[in-house]
């Protein structure tokens, strides 16, 4: 019988490189990422542990990412001792307010490597899976004992094979597709599991793309979303990361999945997808919630606020206007982003259709500044959460879309099919 | 130093199904960098009385995936500052489930056990038989037995003290 990419990437880095699925085993870590956390509770808890050193400086990465620049004078005291920490320690990674967001600065800087083991302090650490890696969210405790032992215990999860074939509609993006993915599934429909993705559509898909599908399979409940490598990824590392070694890992063609789930998008056409409150797997067509009114639009996130994200939405709101009240909230995902977005005239375009760009962070997906709600208000996000209080005020309330569509949803100031204006 | 595991008796706490992390502790209060403060505001958007009325073994019930969405270990953690004992859901997502342990709060898994328990009854729940008692009735509810991992971790006193136990003397 033979094994799952999640199996294959774990096995590679167990003692006695075996790894079926139930099994708990013991797996050295290639890189971890810790944010935030790492000031408000991880450095309490290696205090605990009477932690000195940790296991290898070159392979830890610290990011201020969440509420940068500080929003308040408890996120600056994390963010200062984030940054003694990095001092102290010796980490050669570290991005400070001014970089971006996490999930997107890793890869941009090359840091993340097909076949590896990465863990972040944060969920949507499912993102690397677009890379070919295994990686997944853990919290202060166990991303503790990495940064002091560089090993973790896992569970190997069973795998559900998802294939997905066909050409994307104009308009439609895989945010669509991975919305229509996880209400199919439901919030823990994936939970413990691997959903590994595979079929024509993933295989042709651009990184930034793949990357918002991992990002989103952890609403599901899954521990991680491996893709194989495609031809985007190998020149995303041929480019960003030129001096990395590495290999692709496949799957066995005989190895078991618990499910599979098969998506032709050919024959049975995806449309825009929008997730009512409040929960991301409420997924609806866009034609069941088209009408309802907005507050705020938001594009941004570790989710959508890449490139090819903002290019998508500056095509749609080029020479117009946002409808008057309706606030357009655009926070590139990195300064990189931020800067090509510069270059090629999107941020031109957003300001003058009546929108606000902020600098990079996660700042609004998370409630904590450039973008909170009042009280009642609707918003549109391109983000992963639309949990009850997500963004602010627990009486908001957040519809989950693409850029396409919170872009176009912002110039009629009601939730709209981007695919009519 | 393992710890005993006695069976812990008090009020049930009964929420519904996809309890995420943020009807736990908001986003907002994350930055706080005291437990005890940040605690206060726990189940404040699903409970707003929850924190003036929880009692010291007071017992948390729950349906299906009790805890998904941020891998925020605050949630546990707030859970534990409140005086709870331990949580009994139908199902626990996955970070959340980790983090309970890793923290010492011991968390079971009874199927139905959100439909079969009321708001505001005593129970008795028993970790190591994986037991929840109900006082009234005295309907016993079997749950699954805790894998041996969680059960060690537990007898420690979470993560932490596992760690100095076993790592920490190498």
């Amino acid at each position: 019988m033979g094994y799952t990419l999640a199996e294959k990437l774990l096995a590679s880095h167990t003692n006695d490189g075996k790894a079926t699925a139930g099994d708990i085993v013991e797996a050295n870590v290639d890189l971890l990422m810790v944010h935030e956390v790492l000031g408000s509770r991880i450095l309490g808890v290696l205090e605990e542990m009477e932690f000195q050193k940790v296991w290898d400086p070159e392979r830890i990465v610290v990011v201020n990412d969440h509420w940068a620049p500080a929003s308040d004078i408890n996120s600056a005291e994390i963010h200062r001792r984030n940054r003694n920490f990095v001092k102290d320690q010796g980490i050669t990674h570290f991005c400070d307010v001014d970089c971006g967001i996490s999930h997107h600065v890793l890869p941009e800087k090359g840091l993340i490597v097909p076949g590896e083991i990465v863990i972040g302090s944060d969920s949507h650490s499912t993102t690397y899976g677009a890379f070919n890696a295994f990686s997944t969210g853990l919290a202060a405790t166990d991303s503790a004992l990495i940064l002091a032992t560089g090993s973790c215990w896992f569970r190997v999860p069973e795998s559900i094979k998802i294939e997905v074939t066909g050409e994307f509609q104009d308009m439609v993006m895989s945010k669509d597709l991975i919305l229509k993915i996880i209400s199919d599934l439901g919030p823990d429909g994936a939970n413990y599991q691997s959903m590994e993705f595979h079929g024509d559509t993933i295989d042709t898909m651009k990184v930034g793309e793949r990357m918002t599908i991992c990002n989103m399979s952890v609403e599901a409940g899954a521990k991680c979303s491996p893709m194989t490598v495609n031809g985007h990824v190998n020149k995303w590392m041929e480019t960003l990361a030129p001096s990395k070694k590495w290999k692709p890992t496949l799957p066995d063609n005989d190895a078991e999945y618990i499910d599979s789930r098969t998506y032709d998008i050919k024959n049975e056409p995806l449309g825009p997808m929008v997730a009512i409150p409040d929960n991301p797997t409420n997924g609806k067509a866009v034609r069941e919630v088209s009408g309802v009114p907005i507050d705020q639009a938001f594009i941004g996130s570790c989710t959508n606020g890449r490139i090819g994200d903002l290019e998508i939405a500056a095509k749609i709101l080029k020479g117009k206007k946002i409808r008057e009240g309706v606030r357009l909230i655009v926070t590139p995902a990195s300064k990189h982003t931020w800067m090509m977005a510069l270059e090629r005239g999107l941020l031109k375009i957003f300001m003058d259709a009546g929108g606000i760009v902020t600098n990079s962070t996660c700042g609004a997906c998370v409630g904590g500044h450039l973008g909170v709600l009042g009280a009642g208000e609707v918003c549109i996000s391109s983000t992963n959460r639309n949990f009850k209080g997500r963004m602010g005020h627990q009486n908001s309330r957040i519809y989950l879309a693409s850029p396409a569509t919170v872009a176009a949803s912002a110039l009629k100031g009601a939730i709209t099919d981007p695919r009519s204006v | 130093m393992t710890k005993e595991l006695k069976p812990v008796t008090g009020r049930a706490w009964v929420f519904g199904n996809d309890v995420d992390t943020d009807q736990i502790i908001q986003g907002q209060y994350l930055t706080l960098l005291d437990y005890a403060e940040m605690a206060k505001h726990t189940f404040e958007i699903p409970r707003p009385v929850f924190t003036s009325k929880v009692k010291k073994n007071d017992i948390v019930i729950a349906g299906r995936n009790f805890g998904g969405g941020s891998s925020r270990e605050e949630a546990p953690k707030v859970i534990l500052q409140s005086g709870i004992r331990c949580v009994v859901a139908e199902s626990f997502a996955r970070i959340f489930y980790r983090n309970g342990f890793n923290v010492g709060l011991p968390l079971l898994i009874i199927p139905n056990v959100a439909k079969l328990v009321s708001d505001g009854e005593t129970v008795t729940v028993d970790i190591c038989e994986g037991t929840l008692s109900v006082r009234s009735s005295g309907d016993v509810l079997h749950g699954k037995s805790l894998p041996t991992r969680m059960l060690n971790l537990l007898k420690e006193g979470g993560a932490v003290a596992w760690y100095k136990q076993s790592v920490g003397k190498h």
